[in-house]
């Protein structure tokens, strides 16, 4: 487990007064002061602790001072994370000037849950729009909605037009923006300095999905840029916090909906690991899951790779990644029964075991789709205008990875190998081998290079996992047992999982970045807090500054490149 | 008095079937474009509408003619119809000048298969491709939209480095031929037994690149750029006026450009060349239909070129398209300028 110790900050005990730190066996706290915060932000980041992982709070509505904030901080030097933690009454200072990830941070914790963060150089609400009067996270916000709000239809919005029955929405209690409030939303986002503002989405091809894109033109050249993100915003944090673990575990499908399984992954082995029930699930189902979620980050990368290619207008790639990509929907299909929205993982296992005859697909795909990819290698890799759209865009170097808190192919692109498949390696992924692609100049053709080889090292898992199903025996377990029920009680449904009290913060690597569970248990059979970390927000949130003085064309490049879904990123 | 009736009648017919032929052709050049396109991707294409898809043209365009009529509401609507006549007659007047085959007789009557044989032909031509950029920059201004400005801008860009590309790039042919009239450079070539393209392979080179650029095909298609611009200055268009676009740019230019290549560089109508000492001719069969068909089949040679390059490569940025027109092909239709002006006496005086 990469977690700091007790022993890492002795000397910081000194310096800092009522610094507390808690050595659990799921993560490690450091407790300090408001006051003291950024200076021990400061400390940790010049002692190595540079990446920045996640930062939210949890509403403790009965308690003095009412919020606890955290902050996740990674050392890359000595591979391993620390928790910061401290109390606030709403009112935090900004650690935008550290890390510009916490801004983005800061701005949902502002929000969800009111907080204010005095140093904020542009404090606006993150997916809600400006002049929404409510904090949907915090603990007192009413489920069933402010009875004095209503929702009004569109009919009625539109045409005035009353509807009556079951099309009357009356009851819904819900505030909806209006245009006006979308306008107020965009005005406050980007001050025009330039030509023309280009609103580029929140329905545009080039966008790949519902993100709203402002640039200021000078010609054609980007002078500033900024994202209004939302247009997806389903509260699944919310959610989770009044669902049980199982039933949350349909929510991850619906995040990020192009690496299904990956999330479901991540997910049940954060309560895995939470309920310290990892070492019971059998090694079958632990392969499966590796096996499957491996091809999930294939899957994902193809329809990147399509997508990527058709933004540059190399129409023909699409339809070569789509067709491999049909072949894998069709495997995982067999396997799982669904395509998209899979739920196939279960805490302790896997929901069924593997069909006959699914290895002897897998294998056959296997060792044709190397061939596959290297077709594609030789329309793409050295082709002059390929080369030219992509080399030298978009740039990130290793400590603007650090400062923006990029993950995934994105940092590995820059040549950070933060992998969290070697770093803490869940399920199987401690006994395959495979390497970690990573690139030279951090620019758009990098990134471009490591999902390939990506996609190739994914193969050499699946193609180990195959080789280790085929021994086991059919009868061999697929889900785990409980040492004792009365104390633990496991089924494959789920109902009935009681999590004891506790936190924890557990990562899965997605193809598109980290994806982060924080956890905060009560007990019970729901969570009291859920944090997720999206990797693809925060690998967005260095945008803005790649697009600076860019031109609108390389606007597709740099952001395909950097692969969001906005699933994940509105939540 | 009857010779001019004669001339008359003749030209009308002329007019008649150089319309109804590229017209046609030109609609039905989309199924083209879709089946190669669809057999690059490994997929049959249209099959349903008539025996493998014959008849999806007409389909489509009847799709497109019984669409609502819309025009953007702080639009321009004068110049926004405008912007769709300088669009299609423009590229269809350019066919006036292209030669489709050598002079026959029919009924003791002689006819040269061209509509007006001026002795500016070429200067008609680029003339003519010009004005595309107006029917562009109208659509894009009128349209009020700045997906459409933007995109209208990026072709207007185009056209004036490419314009003066182009222009230089057909200099040595035409003085090979020492004549602008597209029918005499044809001529020429037989006579001298020689394809320019053999003594002009830099000038076909930056032509083609020229072509390219100026119908707005990968890599070149920054004005549409699916991905960016949505569809650039044709995102406020609707139904047929929509359609007329693409069938413009992407078929009626490409043929038009295409067919004045082939009687630049590829010697007209005339069969298989060797260098200087004469033409092999494998359809003499054909008898007197023999020069139509070479004509056609290196014309369509040419449009399955360009579509091959459209499903293949991806697209260029527009800075990068100027600085190639400017600081690349530039000088070196210069350096050919003056290599034909130098070679050119040597070799016919």
């Amino acid at each position: 487990m990469p977690w700091a110790k007790e022993r890492d900050f002795e000397e910081l005990k000194v310096r800092f007064k009522g610094l507390q730190i808690e050595e659990k066996p799921t993560l490690t706290v450091v407790h300090v002061n408001q006051r003291d915060l950024i200076e021990l932000l400061k400390e940790l980041k010049s002692m190595g602790y540079k990446l920045f992982i996640d930062h939210s709070v949890v509403d403790f509505p009965d308690k003095r001072p009412r919020f606890q904030a955290f902050y996740i901080l990674y050392n890359v030097d000595e591979r391993k994370r620390v928790v910061v933690k401290t109390w606030t009454d709403g009112v935090l200072p900004s650690i935008e000037k550290l890390w510009f990830a916490g801004k983005w941070a800061e701005r949902e914790c502002y929000d969800m849950f009111g907080i204010n963060y005095e140093g904020h150089e542009n404090l606006v609400r993150a997916f809600m729009w400006e002049t929404y009067q409510h904090f949907p996270l915090r603990k007192d916000f009413p489920l069933e909605g402010y009875t004095t709000e209503y929702l009004p239809s569109l009919n009625e919005v539109v045409l005035d037009d009353n509807l009556q029955g079951l099309m009357n929405y009356d009851r819904m209690h819900t505030p909806v923006p209006t245009l006006e409030d979308l306008e107020i939303t965009e005005k406050k986002r980007l001050k025009k300095k330039a030509q023309i503002v280009l609103n580029w989405g929140p329905l545009h091809p080039g966008t790949h999905g519902t993100m709203w894109f402002l640039f200021d033109l000078e010609g054609e050249r980007v002078y500033q840029c900024d994202v209004i993100l939302g247009q997806l915003h389903r509260g699944v944090e919310k959610l989770a916090e009044n669902e049980m673990y199982n039933q949350f575990l349909v929510y991850t499908d619906r995040m990020d909906y192009l690496s299904a399984l990956c999330s479901n992954q991540a997910w049940v082995v954060a309560v895995e690991r939470l309920l310290g029930i990892e070492d019971l699930v059998p090694e079958k189902a632990k392969y499966i899951r590796t096996m499957m979620s491996e091809l999930q980050r294939i899957n994902s990368h193809l329809l990147w790779l399509g997508t990527y290619a058709l933004d540059l207008g190399a129409l023909t790639i699409f339809l070569y990644a789509f067709k491999e990509r049909e072949k894998l929907m069709d495997i995982i299909e067999g396997i799982t029964g669904a395509r998209l929205t899979i739920s196939y993982t279960r805490v302790g296992g896997v929901r069924m075991d593997l069909p006959e005859g699914a290895l002897e697909v897998i294998r056959a795909f296997i060792e044709r789709f190397p061939k596959e990819l290297r077709d594609w290698e030789t329309i793409l890799s050295r082709n002059r205008i390929w080369l030219r759209r992509n080399v030298g865009v978009g740039e990130i170097s290793k400590e603007e990875v650090y400062f923006y808190g990029l993950t995934g192919p994105v940092a590995r692109g820059s040549g950070v190998p933060y992998d969290l498949r070697k770093l803490e390696p869940y399920d199987a992924y401690s006994e395959v081998e495979f390497d970690i692609p990573v690139g030279e100049n951090g620019d758009v053709y990098d990134r471009y290079l490591v999902r390939l080889e990506e996609m190739r090292q994914s193969l050499r898992i699946i193609e180990q996992c195959v080789n280790k199903l085929e021994k086991m025996p059919r009868s061999a377990p697929f889900f785990a047992e409980s040492p004792d029920p009365k104390k633990l009680k496991l089924p494959l449904d789920g109902i009935g999982l009681k999590v004891p009290e506790g936190e924890i913060y557990s990562s899965g690597e997605n193809p598109r970045g980290e994806l982060g569970f924080y956890i905060y248990s009560t007990g019970g059979v729901k969570p009291y807090r859920v944090k997720i970390r999206p990797g693809s927000m925060y690998n967005l949130c260095i945008y803005p500054r790649l697009m600076k003085d860019r031109v609108v064309a390389d606007a597709v490049t740099i952001l395909a490149s950097l692969d969001p879904v906005v699933g994940e990123i509105d939540r | 008095m009857e010779g001019l009736l004669a001339w008359l009648i003749i030209t009308l017919v002329k007019i008649l079937v150089i319309l109804g032929i590229v017209l046609g052709i030109g609609a039905y050049l989309t199924l083209v474009e879709r089946k190669v396109a669809a057999h690059i991707q490994r997929r049959p294409g249209p099959m349903v509408v008539g025996w493998h898809g014959l008849l999806q043209p007409l389909a489509d365009g009847l799709k497109l003619l019984t669409k609502e009529d819309l025009y953007p509401r702080y639009g321009n609507p004068f110049l926004y119809n405008l912007a769709l006549v300088m669009a299609l007659v423009p590229a269809t007047l350019v066919f006036a000048v292209v030669p489709f085959g050598p002079e026959f007789e029919v009924l003791g009557i002689k006819v040269k298969p061209i509509l007006t044989d001026v002795n500016i032909g070429l200067l008609l031509v680029f003339a003519l491709g010009s004005m595309a950029v107006f029917a562009i920059a109208l659509a894009g201004w009128a349209s009020n939209s700045k997906y459409a400005l933007i995109g209208s801008m990026r072709k207007a860009g185009i056209v004036v480095s490419y314009e003066v590309v182009i222009t230089f790039a057909v200099m040595g042919p035409i003085i090979l031929a020492g004549t602008l009239s597209t029918y005499d450079i044809v001529q020429k070539q037989i006579e001298q037994k020689l394809w320019y393209l053999w003594l002009q392979p830099m000038a076909f080179v930056v032509y083609m690149f020229a072509m390219l650029a100026e119908t707005g095909r990968v890599p070149f298609d920054v004005q549409e750029a699916e991905a960016e611009l949505v569809t650039g200055f044709t995102v406020e268009y609707g139904g047929m006026k929509f359609g007329l676009f693409p069938l413009v740019e992407w078929y009626i230019e490409v043929l038009s450009l295409s067919a004045i290549a082939v009687v630049l560089f590829l010697g007209g109508w005339s069969p298989i060349n060797i260098p200087f000492l004469g033409f092999i001719d494998p359809l003499f069969f054909l008898g007197p239909l023999s020069p139509f068909v070479w004509f056609i089949l290196k014309v369509s040679l040419l449009f399955l070129f360009v579509l091959w390059l459209h499903w293949t490569l991806p697209r260029y940025r527009i800075d990068q398209i100027t600085t190639t027109a400017w600081k690349v092909m530039l000088p070196l239709t210069f350096v050919n300028l003056v290599l034909t002006a130098v070679i050119a006496p040597l070799i016919w005086r």
